[in-house]
């Protein structure tokens, strides 16, 4: 069951590039030494999500939240138990991706891609610059080598790198230039749709600024769409038109950029953003902190009623007996909580 | 040493010969702890802020050398070390670690050891250093514990590290370190790895065990939010170096090295419009075999004087308690205003 009716399938409104409705995906638990099936991780529990042609999307929450998990469920990396993942494709043409095969999907990876947060792991130390952002390109059946690294030394440009730098390898580049390879394979097929998963996270605070930059320049050159997952606010309040926030497997609220950092309307969303220390001594020191108490709970045995409910300070009865669903709210804005009208929560702008 | 200094350094150097030459890592750093304040000290990495700290430790590399420059500490119990001096196994730098100075990492499951319970580690500590029968021991240890807020502390003492959440495990590390009830507490990025739920708790924490034990804490990160937060004077380094010690409040709003103006501008603010482009610092860390000449800043720096900022070392100039290693400082000693507003 979707909280959003879906529509017809294969349809999507015009603006929109990426579609997700009623996403799940379980991760059996087994035990016992035969191996049982006794439940089930709800990593993903009902997420619906439109993703606009040429917009950023930003994905916050904690970790096990599962931001991660969507946007690999999103590329079809892991295989979903529910839901349907609609894709405008180059030509036009709406597909549902959840149901493809391997093979139907393989021309639809060119069009979406992902960028990865350690890059230091995500490049082969044995492949050259060549050969790492030339690899999607041989995959898709280009095999003429001099087109090839033609190509290359035009996308290292695109990043910032130098077409030199061709047949060096991976450990001859710091974090910030190695994070700039992965985007360049990432670009290599022309893609629609990228989703960074953490892109920035590893840099250091100068190159990560560079990066960022890099990324909205690419944007506009090229016509991309961002899922851009994140833990850092502030980084998500400056790249992104929409943000979602998750909470165990859940979307709680989605709300334009602005609009969730003056007013939010999930007590979760203002407690992820009064977490935050701002670099702002003075600010620091008169703001009022209640620190979130606890952790985020285990999805294996998720808490009853609003997942949320043990750790808000807002908690009523209501909350641990009843599932509140994504509702639309005024302004067009989606919330998942039974009091978003009544309550009156303070933003992190004023 | 001024009797309300902790830990005093006084140029101090760390560097290691390598095939490809010589990487200065500390290249003349001079800073102090006073007693039961905060110093954080931000850099981005490679700056050489952890080798620092490891320095106080004695626990550097052993292929690390270090020619000059003098640590000196002068914890609760009234007598002076000269750590730079000490051996890294010597019988005293053995009592002054764990006793007089815990140290906190940012990995607690590479810090604590994953074939024993976190009550045994704890014990261990204790029994060492505070001759602590083994009873008294697991009572102090299930104490600590429920310092740290630890739920269920008496449970907890038998779990092992990889039985713990992130927040968890670096609760049982903090409690590991104060065990002793140590004059010093050394962070080093111990937030990096945690949601920033968990690392408010943390942090909550840290200030309240600060002002409880009336411990200082040297606290490293390269999160200008988080030194912000917790800091009483930061001081930020840049390949090696101090480039400007300060208090909070004069870092933050009136910076007086253009390297801490560029990186407060260059981080992304919640509630502040920076434009569509965050300002960067350009170039990146230059490789530490080829540190500029001069500043080290000065190939990056919009500020940049030809003739001067490459060739000589800037001296470190005072403004009152304000230290700036820049060779124009004074042309930022008017600034009153946030560097990012």
């Amino acid at each position: 069951m979707s909280d959003i009716p879906a529509t017809s399938a294969a349809t999507l409104p015009d603006d929109v590039l990426v579609s997700v409705r009623g996403l799940k995906k379980y991760f059996p638990i087994h035990a016992g030494w035969l191996k049982r099936h006794v439940g089930n991780v709800k990593a993903i529990d009902d997420v619906s999500l439109d993703i606009r042609t040429g917009e950023t999307l930003g994905l916050v929450g904690e970790s096990g939240s599962g931001k991660s998990t969507v946007a690999r469920l999103m590329l079809r990396a892991y295989e979903l138990s529910e839901g349907q993942i609609l894709f405008r494709r180059a030509s036009g043409k709406v597909v549902d991706i959840s149901a493809l095969s391997d093979r139907e999907m393989r021309p639809l990876r060119a069009e979406m891609q992902m960028i990865f947060q350690d890059p230091y792991s995500s490049l082969n130390p044995r492949m050259t610059l060549l050969e790492l952002v030339g690899e999607p390109m041989v995959i898709h059946g280009n095999s003429n080598r001099g087109e090839i690294s033609d190509r290359v030394a035009e996308l290292l440009k695109v990043v910032g790198l130098r077409p030199e730098f061709l047949n060096r390898y991976p450990h001859a580049f710091s974090g910030g230039q190695r994070q700039r390879i992965g985007i360049a394979r990432a670009l290599a097929l022309n893609p629609s749709f990228i989703a960074a998963d953490e892109a920035v996270s590893a840099l250091d605070v100068s190159v990560a600024a560079q990066n960022i930059n890099l990324l909205q320049d690419l944007q506009e050159q090229f016509g991309l769409t961002y899922l851009f997952i994140t833990h850092d606010l502030g980084m998500v309040e400056h790249i992104a038109d929409r943000v979602g926030v998750m909470y165990l497997g859940r979307m709680m609220e989605v709300a334009p950029t602005e609009q969730l950092f003056s007013n939010p309307l999930h007590p979760y969303t203002e407690a992820l953003m009064a977490a935050v220390p701002q670099p702002d001594p003075r600010g620091n020191r008169t703001r009022k902190r209640v620190p979130l108490k606890g952790e985020i709970a285990n999805a294996a045995n998720p808490p009853s009623g609003c997942s949320f409910h043990p750790r808000c300070p807002y908690a009523q009865p209501r909350c641990s007996a009843e599932v509140p669903a994504l509702r639309e709210v005024a302004g067009g804005r989606q919330v998942r909580c039974h009091f978003a009208e009544e309550l009156s929560l303070v933003g992190a702008v004023a | 040493m001024p009797p309300e200094r902790l830990l005093e350094l006084d140029n101090v150097h760390v560097h290691f010969p390598l095939r490809e030459g010589l990487v200065k890592a500390v290249n003349g750093v001079s800073y102090h702890v006073n007693k039961g304040e905060v110093l954080g000290i931000v850099g981005e990495s490679g700056s050489g802020k952890s080798i620092t700290a490891r320095a106080i430790m004695r626990l550097l590399p052993k292929r690390a050398v270090a020619p000059e420059g003098s640590i000196r500490f002068r914890p609760r119990s009234g007598e002076q070390y000269e750590l730079s001096a000490l051996d890294r196994n010597s019988r005293a730098i053995r009592q002054v670690r764990g006793q007089h100075i815990g140290m906190i990492f940012q990995e607690p499951m590479t810090a604590l050891s994953p074939v024993h319970t976190i009550g045994t580690q704890i014990m261990r500590t204790v029994q060492l250093h505070k001759g602590l029968s083994r009873a008294a021991a697991r009572e102090r240890a299930i104490d600590l514990l429920a310092k740290v807020q630890m739920p269920r502390p008496a449970q907890m003492v038998d779990a092992f590290p990889h039985q713990l959440s992130g927040g968890m495990r670096q609760r049982a590390m903090i409690a590991l370190a104060i065990s002793c009830d140590p004059s010093l507490l050394i962070a080093d990025e111990p937030t990096t790895a945690l949601d920033v739920t968990t690392e408010a708790q943390i942090l909550e924490l840290l200030k309240q065990l600060q002002s409880e034990l009336g411990m200082a804490i040297i606290f490293i990160t390269h999160n200008f939010g988080v030194v912000a937060d917790i800091a009483d004077r930061v001081s930020v380094m840049y390949l090696g170096r101090m480039v400007e010690t300060a208090t909070v409040d004069d870092i933050f709003y009136a910076p007086k090295h253009p390297y801490t103006q560029a990186l407060l501008r260059s981080i992304p603010r919640l509630g502040v419009d920076q434009g569509r482009r965050l300002p960067t610092i350009p170039g990146m860390v230059p490789d530490p075999f080829s540190v500029p000449s001069g500043c080290a800043f000065n190939p990056r720096c919009a500020h940049m004087v030809p003739g001067l900022c490459d060739v000589t070392v800037p001296p470190e100039k005072m403004f009152g308690l304000q230290m700036s290693r820049c060779h124009i400082a004074e042309q930022f000693a008017a600034v009153q205003e946030p560097a990012h507003v």
